[in-house]
């Protein structure tokens, strides 16, 4: 079955181990730059916003690539080829969500890949924020996951929004 | 010979200030494997480039900010990163850490230390990413408050990412006890290195960096790091564990009261009354929004607050520790908890230490009771006690050292001695340092911590919890069975010499790795087996697989800080305490009657340590083991050594 992240924002402390553990899972190194989590924090107005592929049913990612290097790997999640990736950035351009970064330092294409089914940012977040959901469960909490940070921006939510 | 080892960035910046001019270096070798990092590689660099002539507040001080080979890597809590110098407030060794991000990615920049020396001509900031370094300029944000700074660097490069360490406007004014505030809401508040990057003409250090660290065995590492988060989980830290996230450190306003150790009218007694206005519940319940964690932090001790309304709004910032509650609060007789956000938050803006600042307020508001201090004096401002309207101005006078600010700008031993008469006797200090939250009438052995703390009257050098909050278990494993009972009896001094002595060493190590005092401290759960464990497939340091050489390394730090003292004049003479927790018995509280048996404490910790009983100099032959030559060299010829 399909699984996604899902992210309880009101969880999250902005420690940043995910990203941490991020990049020592696809670079070996303590990098969080490198992360393909990444929290995105406005320190004045108590924002911490963590940014992850929501691995879309329809991925904009992977119909702006002008060189098919988004595919599916042997579970079905998408996964950037990085020998095929020219990081052209129009993927990073296409997301609407955030969800698709550039490696600052190969300068090409990353996404999350779930880390194969087991992934390392879930295991290292201490608060307990970050889940592996299956789709229908993940939608929901997502929904509700990101109600504090539409309150601090002024975002209004109707109800039964999608 | 290029830097071997792993986990550090592997670079310094040598920064010529005067002429402007940032050089790159490549760390030494022997400056990780003798000293490790942070306060252990500080005190060899301010050892060798400061001396006995050197003024704090001139250009030929050095300020260093250093972090350690667990800065920014996988280990909880890797955020932090440390400032050092000759001390402007005490004028000896001056050190303080601090939490954050911006230690973390400053070795991301691509540096482990910056070293600042001489003065710019005009005002300067320091900006680090991917390897490269400039001073740009800050004449258009010189006199800006912190958060404002911030928001200017970020803006100014247009990336969000951006880190930063910067003084407020105490900073650049001189105010002895400025802070250096890291990420809007955290401070390296303690012993005034704030006024040294002022005199150098520095607004601060801003980093992003995409550089990385490595580790030199990243399995081995994880697997490690793994076995210490292990110790973490164990159900004996659970309590502790779960009280530092929902109340941060202010559930020690509680705590610390009930032991009749709560520093209160300035340090007159250790019992509070009003403690549970300032105290945990009310602060969880009306005013705690949300908790943060500093990076890669499995703790979570910071919190943020909120006051939607009544005379000091604010919107969402961190909110105070529990050593700001207790210097505005409990020893200025102020019970009003919204007061002391917002004094707290100034603080923070303005660049001063919450602690000195408190203190010397209260020392003021005592003087006044007095009548040593008088309206004229004051320009009219009524200091009596709980006052926070007198506190809110004062704090914004010594910020701009204005009125009677100017005087209580130096501290509580400076101020005492401009005032003159009888203000020595309520200036609360050890070697010009304000007392922070505790008592020695309540607790022993935190009376041999601020007399030995290198720099001066705090906890955070040696103090021990195991008896203080009671844990017998770590008690036993660390000291045997036969002397736990006296080493759990907080009012006993026996032992306490060697506790505070074994403390001051692993400290050294913490303050050098560079990690925090909560599972050090408060919960006491990591050890010196812990840097066993983690130090050498991080860093390829094989010699910090042996135990014996981790306890060395520890007592090597400890004894250069303790030279470093001992080159400008201390002596067992100023490792004292100040005469109201000396000799005025604990008036009232839990505690009643107590007082420090600070001598017999003293006579076995020299002993511990290695040092003369008489005099507090080291022992030739210990600084020799520790491969401390260079000392001997120095301090023999001074007579300063036995």
């Amino acid at each position: 079955m399909k699984a996604i992240l899902a992210i309880e924002i009101e969880l999250c402390t902005g420690c940043r181990s995910c990203e941490l553990a991020c990049s020592i899972a696809h670079s070996d190194s303590f990098n969080p730059k490198r992360s393909r989590i990444q929290i995105l924090k406005d320190e004045t107005r108590n924002l911490i916003v963590p940014m992850v592929c929501l691995q879309c049913e329809k991925p904009l990612c992977q119909e702006a690539c002008p060189n098919g290097a988004i595919m599916e790997n042997e579970q079905g999640i998408l996964f950037v080829e990085k020998d095929i990736c020219i990081g052209c950035l129009n993927c990073v351009t296409a997301c609407i969500y955030g969800g698709i970064g550039m490696d600052p330092v190969t300068r090409k294409a990353v996404k999350c890949d779930l880390c194969r089914g087991d992934p390392a940012c879930v295991k290292a977040c201490q608060y307990g924020a970050i889940k592996l959901l299956s789709v229908t469960e993940g939608i929901h909490q997502r929904k509700k996951g990101v109600v504090p940070a539409f309150h601090i921006l002024g975002v209004q939510v109707a109800e039964g929004q999608e | 010979m290029t830097f071997p080892y792993k986990g550090y960035a592997g670079k310094y910046l040598d920064i010529d200030l005067t002429k402007g001019v940032v050089h790159k270096k490549d760390m030494e070798k022997d400056w990780a494997r003798l000293f490790l990092g942070g306060t252990g590689i500080s005190s060899k660099i301010l050892w060798e480039r400061t001396n006995a002539k050197t003024d704090p507040l001139s250009p030929e001080n050095v300020l260093i900010a250093g972090t350690g080979p667990l800065t920014g890597v996988m280990f909880s809590p890797s955020g932090r990163m440390m400032f050092a110098a000759r001390g402007p407030l005490t004028g000896v060794w001056a050190e303080s850490h601090v939490g954050g991000f911006f230690g973390p990615e400053m070795k991301y920049a691509g540096f482990d230390f910056v070293l600042f020396n001489g003065r710019s001509k005009k005002p300067v900031y320091l900006f680090m990413r991917d390897g490269h370094a400039e001073l740009r300029d800050a004449t258009h944000i010189w006199g800006q408050e912190t958060d404002i700074t911030t928001k200017m660097i970020r803006e100014e490069h247009k990336d969000p990412t951006i880190e930063t360490a910067v003084i407020g406007p105490a900073g650049e004014n001189g105010v002895l006890y400025s802070s250096i505030t890291v990420d809007f809401y955290r401070a390296a508040g303690r012993a005034g290195l704030g006024a040294v990057m002022g005199s150098k003409n520095v607004k601060g250090l801003a980093a992003s960096g995409a550089l990385g660290l490595e580790a030199y065995d990243m399995d081995k590492f994880l697997e490690a790091n793994e076995q210490e988060m292990a110790k973490l989980r164990d159900p004996l830290w659970k309590d502790s564990l779960a009280s530092l996230r929902k109340y941060g450190t202010t559930d020690l306003v509680a705590v610390i009261n009930e032991i009749g150790r709560l520093p209160t009218k300035n340090h007159w007694t250790g019992f509070y009354e009003q403690a549970d206005d300032i105290g945990p519940e009310i602060i969880a319940e009306k005013y705690r929004i949300a908790q943060e964690a500093c990076h890669g932090c499995a703790v979570g001790c910071k919190y943020i607050i909120q006051v939607k309304s009544g005379d000091y709004p604010t919107d969402p910032v961190g909110g105070p520790e529990y050593e700001t509650i207790m210097a505005f609060g409990s020893n200025c007789l102020n019970n009003d908890i919204e007061s002391i956000f917002y004094l707290g938050k100034r603080c923070d803006l303005l660049g001063l230490d919450t602690i000195s600042c408190g203190k010397t307020i209260g020392f003021a508001m005592e003087l006044y009771e007095k009548g040593i201090l008088t309206e004229r004096d004051t320009g009219g401002l009524e200091l009596s006690w709980g006052n926070k309207e007198a506190q809110v101005e004062l704090v914004e006078l010594i910020a701009k050292r204005e009125g009677i600010g100017k005087i209580l700008a130096n501290g509580v031993r400076k101020a005492a001695e401009q005032i003159g008469g009888d203000a020595w006797k309520y200036a609360v200090h050890v070697k010009g340092l304000e007392a922070s939250g505790q008592d020695p009438r309540a607790h022993q052995s935190i009376g041999l911590t601020y007399a030995t703390n290198v720099r001066g009257a705090d906890h955070l050098r040696s103090l021990s919890s195991l008896e203080e909050l009671g844990y017998p278990d770590i008690v036993i494993e660390r000291f045997g069975e036969e002397k736990a009972d006296a080493i759990l009896d907080i009012m006993s001094p026996k032992y306490k010499g060697q506790v505070v002595w074994d403390m001051e060493d692993l400290y050294a190590l913490v303050d050098s790795a560079v990690i925090c005092k909560y599972t050090t401290m408060w919960p006491p759960v990591f050890y010196f087996d812990t840097f066993v464990n983690v130090i050498p497939s991080l860093t390829g340091m094989e010699e910090w697989s042996d135990p014996r050489y981790v306890r060395q390394t520890a007592e090597r730090i400890s004894h250069l800080r303790r030279a470093f003292n001992h080159r400008l004049g201390v002596t067992r003479k100023e490792e004292t305490l100040p005469p109201r927790l000396l000799k005025e018995p604990m008036p009232t509280g839990p505690a009643k009657g107590g007082l420090p048996d600070l001598d017999e404490m003293l006579d076995e910790y020299y002993k511990y340590r290695g040092c003369d009983r008489e005099t507090g100099y080291p022992l030739e032959s210990k600084l020799l083991d520790l491969n401390l030559d260079f000392v001997v060299d120095e301090l023999k010829p001074l007579k300063m050594i036995k």
